[in-house]
C-alpha cells in the first residue's frame, strides 16, 4: 500500500513526523489540485497552506479505512471549491503563470489564449485538462487526485478536447 | 474500423492509450478517410496548443515555512483543549461548598447529591461534545 510508513506513523501517534512525511510528498500535488481549480497561482498557494493546516489538525482522527492521498485530496478539492466559490464574484480568472502563445498567423488555434476558452468546459473538464498537462499526461494520477475511475478522466478528456476543438475551428 | 471508432483512438492516443495493433488499424483508416485525417491534424494541433498553455506554476520555496508558521501562530492562539474540564470541575467544587454552607439541608446530603448531579452532567456533556466534533469533521 502507498504510504505505509505515513500509516505507520499515524498509527505509532507519531504526527508530526507524518505530517512533515505528507507536506514533502505531496505538496505540490495539493498545490496543482488548487490551481487546476482557481487558475491563479497566488491563491493556489494559499489554498495549499489552508490545506496542510486543515491536515494537522485533523491529523489525529485518521482512520486509515482510506489512503492517505485520498484523504488529502479530498481536503485539497473541497478546500479549492470553497475558494472559488467565494471569489465567485470575479469575472476572470486568469491563467497569470503562462507566456503568451506563440504568434503564428497561419494557425487560429495559437491567435486564442486558453482562457477564453477553458472556461466554456464544465468545471471538472477544467480540472481534468488542466491536471493532465500538469501532471504530464498521467491519466492515473489526474484519476488518483480526483478520486474517480481513469475510465472517467478519459471520458472528461476526450469529451474536452472535441469541445476545445470545436471552438478553436469555430 | 469506422470514422467514430476512429476517432475515439485518436483522441486516445493523446492519453497514450492506443496499442500497436489498434495503430496499424488506425493508420490505415487514416490513409482512407480525409475527415479523421482532417480530425488529428486538429486534435494535434489543440495537443499542442494545451501543452503550451498549461505551464506548471512554480510553489515558493517558503511554501513549507509558511505552512509550519500558520500552524504555530493558530497553537499560540488556541486555549488549551483541557480548559473547559478544569473549569467545569473548578465551578463544580465551588457550587458545592457553596451549597453545603447556604443550603438548610446536612452538608453531606447537599455535596452527595450536587456531586452526583455534577457526574452526570459531565458525562453528557462530554458525550453531547464528541459527537458534535465528529459531526463537524
Amino acid at each position: 500500500m502507498a504510504d505505509e510508513d505515513v500509516q505507520r506513523l499515524l498509527c505509532d501517534h507519531h504526527y508530526a513526523l507524518a505530517f512533515e512525511l505528507i507536506l514533502q510528498r505531496y505538496e505540490k500535488k495539493v498545490f496543482y489540485l488548487a490551481y487546476s481549480i482557481l487558475k491563479e497561482s497566488a491563491n493556489a498557494e494559499d489554498v495549499a497552506q489552508d490545506v496542510f493546516v486543515k491536515l494537522w489538525q485533523v491529523l489525529p482522527l485518521y482512520d486509515g479505512r482510506a489512503a492517505v492521498s485520498t484523504w488529502l485530496y479530498t481536503i485539497s478539492r473541497n478546500t479549492a471549491l470553497s475558494a472559488l466559490r467565494a471569489q465567485s464574484y470575479r469575472k476572470t480568472l486568469p491563467f497569470e503563470e503562462c507566456d503568451p502563445p506563440a504568434v503564428d498567423p497561419d494557425a487560429g488555434l495559437r491567435r486564442l489564449q486558453l482562457k477564453e476558452v477553458l472556461p466554456r468546459l464544465s468545471q471538472i473538464e477544467q480540472e481534468i485538462v488542466t491536471l493532465f498537462y500538469l501532471q504530464e499526461c498521467s491519466v492515473e494520477d489526474v484519476a488518483g487526485m480526483l478520486d474517480v475511475p481513469a475510465g472517467t478522466v478519459k471520458s472528461h478528456l476526450h469529451r474536452a478536447r472535441r469541445r476545445l476543438a470545436e471552438l478553436m475551428r469555430s | 474500423m469506422n470514422c467514430s471508432e476512429a476517432q475515439e483512438k485518436i483522441l486516445a492516443s493523446f492519453d497514450r492509450d492506443v496499442f500497436p495493433g489498434q495503430r496499424d488499424a488506425l493508420d490505415k483508416h487514416l490513409s482512407e478517410c480525409a475527415t479523421c485525417s482532417d480530425f488529428t491534424a486538429l486534435q494535434s494541433q489543440l495537443d499542442l496548443f494545451l501543452r503550451e498553455q498549461i505551464v506548471a506554476p512554480q510553489l515558493s520555496a517558503r511554501f513549507r515555512a509558511a505552512v509550519r508558521a500558520k500552524i504555530a501562530s493558530q497553537h499560540s492562539d488556541m486555549l488549551p483543549a483541557w480548559l473547559p474540564d478544569v473549569a467545569y470541575v473548578a465551578g463544580s467544587v465551588a457550587g458545592l461548598a457553596l451549597g453545603a454552607v447556604l443550603l438548610p439541608f446536612a452538608a453531606t446530603t447537599v455535596v452527595e447529591i450536587g456531586a452526583s448531579v455534577a457526574i452526570v452532567v459531565y458525562l453528557l456533556q462530554t458525550f453531547l461534545r464528541t459527537a458534535l466534533q465528529q459531526s463537524i469533521e
